[in-house]
C-alpha cells in the first residue's frame, strides 16, 4: 500500500451540510445554527436542491438560525434569550444544540457560555458543537459535524459510578480450549450473556436499524450492550459511559467521540471497523475480548461469505475508484477488495494515522491511498484508469457522469446501514444494482 | 443578530461565484473557511452540466510555514492560473469568514499564461464586507466585469442591437428567458449585441458598447452596469420587466423607439404575437368572471418578478394582489414605488416567518413566492406557484417567464392552480365562520411558527367541532398536535 499526500483542496461537502438530518435524526433536539448568512444559506441550500448523489434530506422545522450581524456583534447572553425564546415556541425540546463555528468564534462568540445559559435557564441540556473543530489531523470530512455531535452526547451519558464496576467486573478468564483452541477462539471457557463488561457502540449515526442489527450480533456472542449513541429512543436512554466501559466505534470519522469518551475512563477497542464481513468478524471479536467475553465468528463468517457469493460474482474483478468525503471510504474500499473488487485509489481528505491504523494495515498492498486528494488531479486519474464505478465526492459526480463514469455517492452507502454482516449484503447489493442498472440502460438503444 | 428559519439569500461571496461561474473565460477563487466551499456541490445540482465548477477554494487555515499546501492567497492565485490556463480573467471573493479575519487582499500580480503571454485580469470585489447580500454583490460584481473589459469610445453596430442584461445561473430557467427576449427582439428586427451575463465569454464585454441600448431583463442583476453604461457611455437602457402581456408590449416599444424603428412595424409584431403565441389574455377573457374576480394572491419573491408578476396578475388577469413583496432591502424604495402601482399592499422583508405572518394576514387564494413560502402555502391550503427565486427545483427544460411564451406558461401555470381550488366560500352571516378561542389556547397558538400557524389553527378547530366544544380551548389545541 503506498500512502501518497496531495496536499490539495478535497472536495468534500461541508460538515453543515448534515444539520437537518440531524435535527430529523434526535428526537427532541432543536437545532441553532449560530454564525453567518452564508451559514445559513448552506444549511437550507443543500437538502433543498435535489442533489445528484446525494439521499434528499427534508428541511427539518426543528432548525433555525441565528445570524448574526457582523456590524454588530451580540453581547453575551443575547444568543442564549433568542435561543431560550425559540425552544419555547418548539414543543417537546429536550435538547438544544447550538452549531456555532469559526465565523461565529471570530465575531467573539463564546457558544460554551451560551449553551451553559440556556441550560441552566430551561433545565435542559443544551449543547455547543463546533462544526469548524480543529483535529488532530488536517483535513475535513463531511460527516465532521456528526462526530462533533455524537462526541458531545457522550458527555450527556451519565457516568458510570464505582458500584457498578463492582458489579460488572469481568470473573478472571479460565480457557481451556487448548493452545490451537486459544487462537481460533475456540475457548471453552464459559460465555454467559451480561457476565462481561458492558459495551457502548458509538456511530451509525444515519442507519440506527443497522446499529441494532449489528446490536444483535454481539448480543449472541454474549456481549451486554448498554446502548449505542445516539440512542435511537432519545436522550433518556443514553447508556453510561465511563470506568469499566467498553467503547466501541463503528465509524472511522468519530476522532473527537472516542477521545470524549476515552477522557471518561471508558475503554475504547481499536479494531477494524464493522464493515464487511471480516471487519465485523473481527469487530464483534475485538469487542468481545475486550468485554471479557470470547467470541469465536470464524463460522460465521465463513457462512457470511458463501451467503454473499452469488453478489460477490457481481463485483468480481471490478475495478472501483473512492475519491473520498465521508471517511467511510477505507472500510468500504478494505471490504470490496477482500469481496474480490481491484480498489484504484482511496481518497482520504483527512488520514489519522493512529485512529485508522488497523484499517490501513488491512486495506492490503495494492491499494494506493492518496490523502488531501487534489480533486483535479483525481478527475485525470479516474479518466486515465476509467474504472468501472467510483464513488463520487459531490463536486465530482455529475461532471463524472457527463464523462460517462458510473457513480454513486459515499452517502447512499451511509443511509443504506453499512453496518455488520447484514450491511455487507448491503454494500454489495447497491453495488450490483449499480451495475445491472447501467447494463439495463446501456443496452437501450437511443 | 436575527432568529431565521431560512435566508432567501446567500452570502456575498456566492452572488459573485453566480455571476463569475455565467461568463465564460473566468475562473474564479473563493477565500474561506474549508467548511465554506458548498458552491461546487451546488453547482453540480443546479445546472446539471458536465463540467465542474470554475472556483476553487483558497482555504483559510493554519498551515506550517514549510508547507506547499493550498491556504496561501497569492500563492492560491497563481496557481488558479496555472491550473486554468483557458481564463480570461480570475476573480478573487471572500467569504463573509474570511471577511471578518480581517485578512488583507495581498497585493499580488497573476503570471503570464504560456498560450498569449499575457496574465489573465484579476478581478478583486474590494467592495466585499461581511453584510452584504448575494444579489447585491453579484450586482455589484457584473459592474467590475464591465469595468473592466468596457473602455474607450462607443462605436455602434450598423444594425439595430441591444445587450441582455438577464439573470445569471441557478436562476429558474435562465437561458430560457434570455432565448424568448432574443426570439421577441428578432422579430421587430433588433439583434443581440451580448447576453451579459450567461453564456458570454468576458472578451465579448468589451463588445458591450457596439448595442444602442441595453435591455435589463433582471435589474438585480444588471442595474449597476446598465447604469455604469449609461454614465460613461451614454447608452440608454430599457427596465421595463418583460413579464405579462402588457410588460413585454411595453418593453418591446421601448427597444423600438430607442432602435429607431417604425413604430408601425412594432406594434405589428406584438398584434402577431398576441394571437399566435401570448395565451395570458386570452386565458383571462376564456374563463367566466367570476373564476378571477376577488380572488386574491399573495406575491413574494425578489425585484423582477414581484413585480412584473403583480402587473400582470392585477391588470391582464383581474386577480387582487393581495400582498406583494421582496426580500431585496437594499432595493426598498424602488420597488415599494413601483408595487404601488397594483396594490396597496407592498412590503419588504427578508424574515421568512414574517413573511409567512404578512400572507397569512393577506388570506390569499393563490401565493406566488420563492421555495420558502411553499411552507404557508401548505399551511393555508391554497395554491402555490414557485415563479419567484429562489427556487430550488431545476427542471432539465428551462422554460420563460418572460416574453409572450412566457405569457403562456403563465397562463398554465394559473390555469391548473385555480382550477383546483374552488373559491372558499364566504363566511355565513353574522361572522360565525371561525370557533371562538380561549386566551390560553391563542398564546398557545401563537408560540407556533408563523408558517405553521394556519394548519395548526385548523386542526385545531376541526378537533373543537368533532368534540362539539363551542371554543378551542389550551386543551382541544394541544391535542390537535398531537
Amino acid at each position: 500500500m503506498t500512502i501518497l499526500n496531495e496536499s490539495g483542496v478535497p472536495d468534500v461537502l461541508p460538515p453543515l451540510h448534515a444539520v437537518n438530518g440531524l435535527a430529523n435524526r434526535l428526537t427532541g433536539a432543536l437545532v441553532v445554527v449560530v454564525g453567518t448568512r452564508g451559514e445559513a444559506h448552506l444549511v437550507q441550500s443543500l437538502p433543498a436542491a435535489p442533489t445528484p448523489g446525494l439521499p434528499r434530506s427534508a428541511r427539518s422545522a426543528r432548525v433555525a438560525s441565528l445570524v448574526l450581524d457582523p456590524e454588530h456583534p451580540p453581547p453575551q447572553g443575547r444568543i442564549a434569550s433568542r435561543v431560550i425564546e425559540a425552544a419555547a415556541g418548539s414543543r417537546g425540546t429536550e435538547l438544544v444544540l447550538l452549531v456555532a463555528g469559526r465565523p461565529a468564534a471570530l465575531l467573539g462568540v463564546d457558544a460554551s457560555f451560551e449553551a451553559r445559559l440556556i441550560s441552566r435557564r430551561l433545565e435542559l441540556p443544551a449543547l455547543a458543537v463546533d462544526p469548524d473543530a480543529a483535529r488532530r489531523a488536517p483535513g475535513s470530512l463531511s460527516t465532521d459535524l456528526q462526530d462533533s455531535v455524537i462526541a458531545a452526547l457522550v458527555d450527556l451519558c451519565p457516568k458510570r459510578r464505582t458500584s457498578d464496576l463492582v458489579e460488572t467486573d469481568p470473573p478472571a478468564r479460565k480457557l481451556t480450549g487448548g493452545l490451537f483452541g486459544n487462537l481460533l477462539g475456540r475457548s471453552s471457557e464459559e460465555e454467559r450473556p451480561g457476565r462481561g463488561r458492558p459495551v457502548v457502540l458509538l456511530g451509525a449515526y444515519s442507519s440506527p436499524a443497522a446499529a441494532r442489527e449489528l446490536t444483535g450480533d454481539l448480543a449472541r456472542s454474549g456481549v451486554e450492550i448498554a446502548g449505542t449513541v445516539p440512542s435511537p429512543k432519545g436522550l433518556a436512554d443514553l447508556p453510561p459511559v465511563g470506568e469499566g466501559t467498553v467503547v466501541a466505534i463503528m465509524d472511522p470519522n468519530l476522532t473527537t467521540a472516542a477521545r470524549a469518551a476515552e477522557e471518561r475512563g471508558a475503554k475504547l477497542v481499536r479494531t477494524l471497523m464493522p464493515v464487511g464481513v471480516d471487519g465485523t468478524a473481527r469487530f464483534i471479536r475485538d469487542v468481545a475480548l475486550e468485554a471479557g467475553v470470547g467470541a469465536n465468528e470464524v463460522v460465521r463468517a465463513r457462512t457470511v461469505w458463501v451467503d454473499l457469493d452469488p453478489l460477490r460474482n457481481h463485483i468480481r474483478g471490478k475495478r472501483i475508484f473512492f475519491a473520498g468525503d465521508t471517511g467511510v471510504e477505507i472500510p468500504l474500499a478494505r471490504f470490496l477488495a477482500d469481496a474480490g473488487a481491484v480498489v484504484l485509489e482511496v481518497g482520504a481528505p483527512r488520514l489519522d494515522r493512529r485512529v485508522l491504523a488497523t484499517e490501513l494495515q488491512a486495506l492490503g498492498p495494492d491499494v494506493d491511498v492518496v490523502e488531501s486528494p487534489d480533486w483535479r488531479g483525481q478527475l485525470a486519474r479516474i479518466d486515465a484508469s476509467r474504472p468501472d464505478v467510483v464513488v463520487a465526492s459531490p463536486g465530482l459526480h455529475v461532471p463524472l457522469i457527463a464523462r460517462g463514469h458510473l457513480c454513486r455517492s459515499p452517502h447512499d452507502f451511509l443511509a443504506s446501514g453499512p453496518y455488520g454482516y447484514g450491511g455487507s449484503r448491503r454494500i454489495l447489493e447497491l453495488f450490483a444494482h449499480t451495475f445491472e442498472r447501467a447494463a439495463t440502460l446501456d443496452s437501450v438503444h437511443l | 443578530m436575527r432568529l431565521l428559519r431560512g435566508v432567501y439569500e446567500g452570502p456575498g461571496s456566492h452572488g459573485v461565484l453566480r455571476v463569475a461561474a455565467s461568463l465564460r473565460g473566468v475562473h474564479a477563487v473563493l477565500r474561506a473557511l474549508p467548511g465554506e466551499g458548498y458552491f461546487p456541490a451546488l453547482y453540480g445540482s443546479n445546472t446539471r452540466g458536465g463540467e465542474p465548477a470554475p472556483v476553487s477554494v483558497s482555504p483559510l487555515w493554519e498551515k506550517p510555514d514549510d508547507s506547499r499546501a493550498p491556504g496561501d492567497l497569492a500563492r492560491d492565485l497563481s496557481a488558479a492560473v496555472r491550473q486554468n490556463p483557458e481564463a480570461e480573467a480570475v476573480v478573487v471573493t471572500r467569504s463573509e469568514a474570511a471577511l471578518l479575519s480581517g485578512e488583507p487582499l495581498p497585493v499580488t500580480s497573476l503570471p503570464e499564461r504560456a498560450r498569449t503571454g499575457r496574465a489573465p485580469k484579476l478581478v478583486t470585489c474590494s467592495w466585499e464586507r461581511p453584510g452584504i447580500g448575494e444579489v447585491e454583490a453579484a450586482d455589484l460584481a457584473l459592474e467590475d466585469f464591465v469595468r473592466a473589459y468596457v473602455w474607450g469610445k462607443r462605436e455602434r453596430s450598423p444594425h439595430p442591437t441591444v445587450n441582455l442584461f438577464g439573470p445569471p445561473i441557478f436562476g429558474p430557467g435562465a437561458a430560457a428567458e434570455y432565448a424568448e427576449a432574443e426570439r421577441l427582439l428578432g422579430l421587430i428586427g433588433v439583434e443581440v449585441n451580448t447576453r451579459v451575463p450567461l453564456g458570454t465569454s468576458v472578451e465579448d464585454l468589451s463588445g458591450l458598447p457596439r448595442a444602442w441600448a441595453n435591455v435589463t431583463l433582471y435589474r438585480e442583476i444588471g442595474e449597476s452596469a446598465t447604469q455604469y453604461l449609461q454614465d460613461e457611455l451614454g447608452m440608454q437602457r430599457v427596465t421595463t420587466p418583460m413579464i405579462g402581456a402588457t410588460g413585454t408590449g411595453a418593453a418591446l416599444r421601448a427597444i423600438g423607439e430607442l432602435c429607431h424603428l417604425d413604430t408601425r412595424e412594432v406594434q405589428r409584431a406584438v398584434w402577431a404575437e398576441l394571437a399566435r403565441t401570448a395565451k395570458l389574455p386570452w386565458y383571462a377573457r376564456l374563463y367566466r368572471p367570476e373564476t378571477f374576480v376577488g380572488r386574491r394572491v399573495a406575491i413574494f419573491g425578489d425585484f423582477t418578478y414581484p413585480l412584473g408578476l403583480g402587473h400582470a396578475l392585477a391588470r391582464e388577469v383581474g386577480l387582487e394582489v393581495a400582498a406583494c413583496g421582496t426580500y431585496l432591502t437594499h432595493a426598498e424604495r424602488d420597488f415599494l414605488f413601483h408595487a404601488s402601482t397594483f396594490t396597496d399592499e407592498s412590503f419588504v422583508e427578508d424574515d421568512p416567518e414574517k413573511v409567512a405572518a404578512r400572507i397569512e394576514a393577506a388570506d390569499p387564494d393563490l401565493i406566488v413566492g420563492t421555495h420558502l413560502e411553499e411552507g404557508v402555502a401548505d399551511s393555508l391550503e391554497v395554491p402555490f406557484l414557485p415563479l419567484c427565486p429562489p427556487v430550488a427545483e431545476h427542471p432539465f427544460v428551462g422554460r420563460p417567464l418572460m416574453g409572450y411564451t412566457g405569457c403562456s406558461v403563465l397562463a398554465d401555470a394559473l390555469d391548473s392552480a385555480l382550477d383546483r381550488s374552488e373559491k372558499r366560500p364566504e363566511a355565513p352571516a353574522g361572522g360565525a365562520a371561525q370557533t371562538p378561542w380561549t386566551d390560553e389556547a391563542l398564546e398557545e397558538l401563537a408560540q407556533i411558527p408563523s408558517f405553521l400557524r394556519g394548519r395548526a389553527r385548523r386542526l385545531a378547530e376541526e378537533r373543537a367541532r368533532e368534540l362539539d366544544s363551542d371554543e378551542v380551548t389550551r386543551e382541544i389545541f394541544l391535542q390537535s398536535r398531537d
